[in-house]
C-alpha cells in the first residue's frame, strides 16, 4: 500500500494570459529556510557562497534578513539537517507556492498591490514584502519576470488578484 | 442664438450632438459639454433643492467647487450614483440624470415649507430641539430629519462595476494642470525624473480652458507633455488626500464619461509616493453675501466666463455683475465681447481703476459704484435685482436674468493643509496663503498667491438697509448656512472657529468649505471684533471632493475582499457536503451531515463513531513552528510554563504559554525530533501571534541563544485519526514505524513514511481516544486522506468536523484557549497547575503568578457544570448567579464558556468560569434565561474516562 | 502611510510592512523573582506617553523580520531615527 500519492496544488496548472503579461504557477521545488548568525556558517553547510546583503540573491539563495536565507532548488534536492552546527535548516518545500509573473506589464501587476518601487528594484533582487494584506517574497528574475513566493493557503487569493489585474 | 448656446466659440464639438435626460425631459448637448453647460444651454436654471430649507438652487460655480447642483446619475441596475456635481459630469449620449432632495418635483417641492419656517431653523436647531424625550430620537426625529434634510439616496443594489487600484512612484507629482501646473510639469519633464501630472477635469488647461488666447500655448504644451516618456498625465483624476511622507491618494474616473460602459474598471485608485509634490490647485472665486444670493441665476462671475468661453453657453441674456473685485469686471468684459447682453456692473467699492471704467464705457455697460445688491426678485430664477447706495439710499430695481458675483479669490489650500503645511494670512489678498511646508512640497500659481486676479476689497456682508434678521444671505450654500446663523453662534458664546463650524455646519461635509470658508471667517471676525488672522482656519480633511466607496475599496471586493485560507483537504470536504465555519481566515469543516441530518444529528453521529470505532479530522490549520538550534530546549524552557530540557527526542509534551502578565495566551502539543529540533504546535488562531511573541523574546531579550524559528504551519497537512480502531487503519499504510503501544506510546513522535510519503507521526489525542496526528507535506494531504478513508472503510471510518472535535475535547475537559479563556485566566484559574514547572526559576509569566491580585482569593476558576435537567444544553456566554431570588440587577459570578450535548454521556455538559469555582464543587448555581432559570451543579471538567484508560491502548 | 527606515535593510519601506511593538528600552529583568511587586508592576505595566519624542520598537515583520528601535515624534508622526536592537538609546 505504498504506491505514490498525487500532489494537489492550490493554483491552476494552466497560465492566465492578460494584456502583455502571463501569470503562471512555478513548478514544485525544494525550499529550505536557512538561519545562522554568519553567512559563512550557511556557506559551510551548502559548500557554496551565499549572498551577504539583505535583498541579494545568488543562484537560488535569497538573503531575506540578517540571519535568514531561503534556498530554492530543484524538487527533491536534499540538504543536511545541520545537526550540531549553529545553523537551522528547515524544509518548507510545500509551505510556499511559486507564482511567476512575466511580460512587459509584470511590474505593473505587482504594483497593483505592493508598495515597492519596481523601477528601483533591480534584476536579481529579492525581498519579503506585502501585496495588499498578504505577505509575499518577490524576486526579480529578469527585467520582465518576477518570481513570487507565497504561503500555500494564500496562493489562490494572490493568483486571483494577479489574474484580475492582468486582465485590466 | 439657439437657447442660450452662443453662436460660436468654446471647446465643445458642435458636430457631435448628444441626447440626454434630466428629470425625465430630453435635451441635447454637444460633445465636450458637462451636464451643467448642456442644461444651461437649454435654458435650465433650476438644478436642485437645498439641504435644509429646500430652496430652489441653480449653479454657483462651473467646477468641482459647485455646492448646489448635486445630481444623481443612473446607468442601469446597481449603477446609480448620487450627489455628483452637474459641473463635473461629462456629457455622453443617453446620460440619465435627476435632481435630488425634492418631492414631488423639482419645481414644486413640499419640503420648501422649511424655507417659510426658516426662522425656526436657526444654527444649532437640531441640537436644541430634538433633545428629548430620548426615545423619540431613533423612532421619530432621526427618520423624519433624514427624509427631509438630505442629499441623494444611497444606491440599493450591488455595484456591478469593477474597480482597480495601484501604487505608483514618481520624483515629481504635480496636482492641477492649469497654466502654473503645466509649466511646472514641462520643467520637471526636462529632467530625468519620473513625473506625474494630475488634473480633475477631462482635459488639461484649468483656467486656460476659458481663455482662448492661451489655447495655442495649451495645445503646444499638451503635445510636449504627451511626447515626454518620463511624464504620466492623468486627467479625470482627483487627488483627494495628502498623507504622510508625500503619499497621495487619487481616483481616476475611467468610464463614467462614456456612453457605453466598456469591460474594465470604472475607477482606479492611485496610491502615489512622490519625491516632491507641486500643488497647482488654483483658486476659487468667493461669492458675496447678500439677501437672495442663492436664487437660481446668481453665480460666480468666473463660472459664467467658463460657461461662455469654454462651453459656448451664455448664463443669461441680460447679465448683471455684483463685484468687490476687479476680476469680475474682466469676466463681464469677456462676456460682453461674446455678444451677451450686460445689464449693469454694480461694485461695492467707491472707486475702481479708470481703466476698468473706460472699458465699461466703451462696451456701453452701466456702472454703479459704491452700490450693493440688496435683494433678488424671482424664486426659480432671477428676474430683477434691487440695488442701493452703500448708505442705504437710492434704492433702485434693475431687470436682469442672471447675476454674477465677484467677491475675490480663495486659494485652494486643501491638500497643502492635509499635508500639515502652515498657512499665513495675507491682507492684500484677503486670503490664507501657504507658509511653511511639512513635506517636500511647494505651491505654484494661484494657490500660492502668485497669480494676479487684480485688486479687490474684502467684504463680509454687503451693506443693506434691510432688516438683517429677515435676510437669507447664504454663506455655505451646500449646508444652508446663512450670515445670521454665524452671528447667532457668536452671540451664543462660541468663540473658536472650529466650534462655530460645528455649531453652524459651515464648511463641513463633502463641500469642505470651498466657497464658504473665508466668508464665514470674515463674518465671524466682524462679530467677534477680532482680526481674521487671530481666528485661524478650520481643518481641511480628505477627501477634497467625494469619492466612491468602490474606488476606495479597489480590488478588495468579492473573492478578493480577503483571503479565505483552505487546507489541501478542504476540497474533499466541500465535495462531501461539509458545512464550513471560519476560524481566523481559515475555512474549516464544521460537520459532515448525511442526508436528512441536522447539525446535532450529524455531530452526535460523528462523536459516537470516534468513541466506538475511528474518526478522521483535518487538523492542518494548527499553527506549527519549527524550533531549531543548539539552544532550542533552553529557549522553550524559558517560554513555556513546564520543563522542556529533559524531554527526550521522540517524545511530545503539552506546552502552556503565558504572557508576561501571567495569563494564558496559547497552548499546544510539541515534539522533540532531535536534540536541537522541536516541532511546536499552536492554536489555529494563535499561530502568527505566538511566532511574533517568540521572535520578540528571542531577538530582543535573549539574543545570545543560538536557536531559530520557522513557521511550518503550511508545510504540513495534518490528519488526525482518532478512535479505538485508529491503529488498525494506520498499520497497513505506514512504513518504518512500529505502531505498537509498547514501541510507540501516547505522547510520542516518530518519523517514517506513509504511502511512500515522508511523515512526522504523532501519537497524541485531543479526544481522549487512541489517536494519531499524521503530518505529511501539504500537497499530499488530500490524496492521503482519501487513502486512509479507503483503508478505514472496513471500520466505517467517519470524517468529523470542528463541532464534534469541540464536544469530544470538552468531554475530556481539554480547554480551548480563547473560548474557555479570555486573556484574564491564569494556569491556576484554568486548573492547569500541573503544567507549571514548580522548580523552574523563571519562565515567561512566572513572576506575575505571584502578583497580589493573582494570588488573592475570589478569582474566577474554570470548572465543569452539570445541569439538573440533563437535556438542557446551556447557552455559551450565559451568566451565572449564586442566588436566583436576589433583586435585579443580580450579582453575576461567572459565565458559561463551553456547552454541548455529550453523546457519550447521554446528557449535556458545560464548562464555566465561576468565582471561586474550585471551592464550589457540588454546589448548585443558577443560570437565569428568558422564561426559565436553569440549575446546574459545579463539577470536575473531566466528564469522560477520568482515569484515561482509553488512551493507553 | 508613513515610510520607515529599517536599520537592518538600510532603506525606507512602507509602513504596511511594519508592526508596532510598544515602548523601547524596557529590558526584561534578569531575575524577575527577585523583584518586589512594585518593581514588577513598573516593568510590566507602566509606560511613557510623551507628547513629542518617543522611543519605541517596531518590527519589520513583512520584511527582514527584525525588531528594532526608533525615535518618533508623537505630535508630528515623524521618525527622528531608527537603530538596531541592542544599540544604546538615542
Amino acid at each position: 500500500m505504498s504506491e505514490g500519492l498525487t500532489r494537489r496544488e492550490p493554483v491552476p496548472a494552466e497560465p492566465v494570459s492578460g494584456r502583455d503579461v502571463i501569470v503562471r504557477a512555478a513548478a514544485p521545488m525544494a525550499r529550505y529556510a536557512l538561519r545562522a548568525r554568519q553567512a559563512s556558517d550557511v556557506e559551510k553547510l551548502l559548500g557554496r557562497p551565499v549572498p551577504h546583503k539583505i535583498g541579494d540573491t545568488d543562484q537560488g539563495v535569497l538573503c531575506l534578513g540578517p540571519d535568514e536565507w531561503l534556498l530554492l532548488a530543484p524538487a527533491g534536492t536534499a540538504l543536511s539537517a545541520g545537526e550540531g552546527a549553529a545553523v537551522a535548516v528547515t524544509e518548507v518545500s510545500d509551505r510556499n507556492i511559486g507564482i511567476i509573473v512575466e511580460g512587459p506589464r509584470a511590474s505593473e501587476v505587482l504594483a497593483a498591490g505592493c508598495p515597492l518601487d519596481f523601477d528601483r528594484f533591480n534584476v536579481g533582487r529579492a525581498t519579503r514584502t506585502i501585496f495588499e494584506t498578504v505577505e509575499v517574497i518577490i524576486q526579480r528574475a529578469a527585467a520582465d519576470r518576477f518570481h513570487v513566493e507565497v504561503w500555500r493557503s494564500f496562493a489562490p487569493w494572490l493568483w486571483t488578484a494577479f489574474a484580475t489585474v492582468a486582465s485590466e | 442664438m439657439t437657447g442660450y448656446r452662443l453662436p460660436m466659440g468654446g471647446r465643445v464639438n458642435r458636430q457631435t450632438q448628444l441626447a440626454f435626460r434630466f428629470d425625465g425631459a430630453t435635451y441635447a448637448g454637444f460633445e465636450g459639454d458637462t451636464l451643467a453647460s448642456a442644461l444651461l444651454a437649454n435654458g435650465v436654471q433650476l438644478f436642485g433643492r437645498s439641504f435644509k430649507y429646500h430652496r430652489p438652487r441653480g449653479l454657483l460655480g462651473a467646477g468641482s467647487e459647485e455646492p448646489n447642483a448635486l445630481i444623481s446619475v443612473t446607468r442601469g441596475p446597481g449603477r446609480f450614483t448620487p450627489n455628483l456635481r452637474a459641473t463635473s459630469i461629462d456629457l455622453y449620449d443617453g446620460l440619465e440624470a435627476s435632481s435630488q432632495n425634492r418631492w414631488p418635483s423639482l419645481k414644486f417641492d413640499l419640503g420648501a415649507i422649511n424655507d417659510r419656517l426658516g426662522m425656526f431653523f436657526p444654527a444649532g436647531f437640531y441640537n436644541k430641539t430634538f433633545m428629548w424625550p430620548r426615545s423619540f430620537w431613533e423612532k421619530l426625529y432621526e427618520p423624519a430629519i433624514r427624509r427631509m434634510a438630505g442629499l441623494g439616496h444611497p444606491p440599493t443594489e450591488e455595484d456591478p462595476d469593477h474597480y482597480a487600484a495601484t501604487y505608483a512612484h514618481c520624483d515629481v507629482l504635480i496636482i492641477g494642470a492649469g497654466p502654473a501646473g503645466i509649466d511646472a510639469a514641462l520643467e520637471a519633464a526636462s529632467g530625468n525624473g519620473r513625473v506625474i501630472l494630475i488634473d480633475e477635469q477631462d482635459e488639461l488647461g484649468g483656467g486656460a480652458l476659458s481663455d482662448p488666447a492661451l489655447w495655442p500655448w495649451l495645445d503646444r504644451s499638451v503635445k510636449a507633455l504627451a511626447a515626454s516618456p518620463n511624464v504620466t498625465v492623468l486627467t479625470r483624476t482627483t487627488a483627494f488626500g495628502y498623507f504622510h511622507d508625500n503619499f497621495i491618494g487619487a481616483v481616476e474616473r475611467l468610464t463614467d464619461h462614456l456612453a457605453d460602459v466598456p469591460h474594465g474598471p470604472r475607477e482606479k485608485l492611485w496610491r502615489i509616493r512622490a519625491g516632491e509634490v507641486i500643488l497647482a490647485q488654483g483658486a476659487i472665486e468667493r461669492p458675496l453675501v447678500f439677501d437672495g444670493n442663492d436664487t437660481p441665476g446668481v453665480m460666480l462671475a468666473s463660472a459664467a466666463r467658463v460657461f461662455a468661453l469654454r462651453f459656448g453657453v451664455a448664463v443669461g441674456r441680460s447679465i448683471a455683475l455684483m463685484a468687490s473685485h476687479d476680476s469680475g469686471w474682466h469676466d463681464i468684459f469677456a462676456l460682453a465681447k461674446t455678444g451677451v447682453g450686460i445689464a449693469a456692473i454694480v461694485d461695492v467699492r467707491d472707486a475702481v481703476s479708470p481703466d476698468l471704467l473706460a472699458q465699461a464705457e466703451a462696451l456701453g455697460i452701466p456702472v454703479h459704484l459704491g452700490h450693493s445688491v440688496i435683494g433678488v426678485r424671482g424664486r426659480l430664477g432671477v428676474k430683477a435685482i434691487s440695488i442701493a447706495r452703500n448708505g442705504g439710499t437710492g434704492v433702485a430695481d434693475l431687470a436682469c436674468d442672471a447675476l454674477l458675483m465677484a467677491g475675490g479669490w480663495t486659494l485652494t489650500v486643501h491638500l497643502w493643509s492635509h499635508s500639515k503645511g502652515t498657512l499665513a494670512w495675507r491682507d492684500d489678498l484677503g486670503a490664507y496663503v501657504p507658509d511653511q511646508p511639512n513635506e517636500n512640497v511647494r505651491c505654484v500659481g494661484a494657490c500660492a498667491g502668485a497669480w494676479s486676479f487684480g485688486d479687490g476689497a474684502v467684504i463680509d456682508i454687503l451693506p443693506t438697509p434691510k432688516d438683517p434678521t429677515r435676510a437669507k444671505a447664504f454663506v455655505d450654500f451646500q449646508n444652508d448656512v446663512t450670515a445670521k446663523d454665524i452671528k447667532l453662534a457668536v452671540r451664543e458664546g462660541f468663540r473658536s472657529i472650529e466650534h462655530i463650524k460645528r455649531y453652524t455646519t459651515n464648511g463641513m461635509a463633502t463641500d469642505q468649505g470651498k466657497t464658504s470658508n473665508l466668508n464665514g471667517l470674515q463674518i465671524a471676525s466682524t462679530a467677534l471684533n477680532r482680526p481674521v488672522a487671530d481666528i485661524g482656519l478650520t481643518t481641511f480633511r480628505p477627501p477634497y471632493t467625494p469619492q466612491t466607496f468602490g474606488a476606495l475599496a479597489g480590488h478588495a471586493k468579492g473573492p478578493l475582499f480577503q483571503p479565505t485560507r483552505k487546507t489541501n483537504i478542504d476540497s474533499w470536504a466541500e465535495e462531501n457536503g461539509a458545512v464550513f465555519e471560519l476560524v481566523a481566515q481559515w475555512r474549516r469543516a464544521r460537520y459532515f451531515p448525511k442526508a436528512g441530518e441536522d447539525m446535532h444529528a450529524a455531530v452526535n453521529r460523528e462523536c459516537r463513531m470516534v468513541r466506538s470505532s475511528v474518526g478522521i479530522f483535518d487538523a492542518s490549520t494548527l499553527g506549527k513552528i519549527e524550533v531549531v538550534g543548539p539552544d532550542a530546549a533552553e529557549f522553550l524552557n524559558r517560554m513555556y510554563t513546564n520543563p522542556w530540557k529533559a524531554l527526550e527526542p521522540g517524545r511530545c509534551r503539552y506546552g502552556l504559554l503565558l504572557k508576561e502578565d501571567g495569563f494564558i495566551t496559547d497552548d499546544g502539543v510539541s515534539a522533540r525530533l532531535a536534540a536541537d529540533r522541536f516541532h511546536l504546535t499552536t492554536t489555529t488562531g494563535g499561530a502568527a501571534r505566538v511566532l511574533n511573541m517568540m521572535e520578540d523574546y528571542l531577538q530582543t531579550e535573549w539574543p545570545d541563544l543560538n536557536v531559530w524559528l520557522t513557521s511550518t504551519t503550511e508545510q504540513y497537512a495534518v490528519i488526525a485519526l482518532q478512535g479505538p480502531n485508529a491503529r488498525k487503519v494506520l498499520e497497513p499504510l505506514v512504513e518504518g514505524i512500529d505502531l505498537s503501544a509498547e514501541a510507540f506510546p501516547h505522547m510520542a513522535v516518530r518519523e517514517g513514511t506513509i504511502c511512500g510519503i515522508p511523515t512526522r507521526l504523532f501519537r497524541v489525542s485531543f479526544t481522549g481516544e487512541l489517536g494519531f496526528e499524521i503530518n505529511v507535506p501539504s500537497a499530499y494531504g488530500r490524496a492521503l486522506w482519501e487513502r486512509i478513508m479507503a483503508e478505514g472503510a472496513r471500520f466505517d471510518i467517519t470524517p468529523y468536523g470542528t463541532e464534534a472535535m469541540h464536544v469530544l475535547r470538552a468531554e475530556k475537559g481539554f480547554i480551548i484557549v480563547g473560548q474557555d479563556t479570555d486573556g484574564t485566566v491564569t494556569p491556576q484559574d484554568a486548573g492547569l497547575d500541573w503544567a507549571i514547572g514548580k522548580k523552574k526559576p523563571d519562565f515567561v509569566g512566572k513572576r506575575s503568578l505571584a502578583r497580589p491580585d493573582i494570588v488573592a482569593p475570589g478569582r474566577k476558576h474554570l470548572v465543569g457544570l452539570l445541569t439538573e435537567d440533563p437535556n438542557v444544553v446551556l447557552e455559551e456566554g450565559a451568566q451565572i448567579v449564586a442566588d436566583p431570588n436576589q433583586p435585579v440587577p443580580m450579582t453575576m459570578i461567572g459565565h458559561v464558556t463551553s456547552s454541548y450535548w455529550s453523546e457519550a454521556l447521554g446528557r449535556s455538559i458545560a464548562m464555566a468560569l465561576v468565582v471561586d469555582g474550585q471551592n464550589r464543587m457540588g454546589q448548585s448555581l443558577f443560570i437565569p434565561m428568558p422564561g426559565q432559570t436553569h440549575v446546574a451543579k459545579v463539577s470536575s471538567m473531566v466528564f469522560y474516562d477520568a482515569e484515561g484508560a482509553r488512551l493507553n491502548v | 502611510m508613513i515610510l520607515i527606515h529599517c536599520p537592518y535593510c538600510d532603506e525606507k519601506r512602507a509602513e504596511l510592512e511594519f508592526a508596532y511593538a510598544g515602548q523601547a528600552h524596557i529590558a526584561r529583568p534578569a531575575d524577575p523573582s527577585a523583584l518586589s511587586d512594585e518593581e514588577w508592576e513598573h516593568y510590566l505595566f507602566i509606560r511613557a506617553n510623551p507628547r513629542g519624542r518617543h522611543h519605541e520598537r517596531w518590527r519589520h515583520i513583512h520584511g527582514c523580520g527584525r525588531f528594532f528601535n526608533a525615535v518618533r515624534d508623537t505630535v508630528t508622526d515623524k521618525f527622528e531615527t531608527t537603530y538596531k536592537a541592542g544599540e544604546p538609546r538615542k
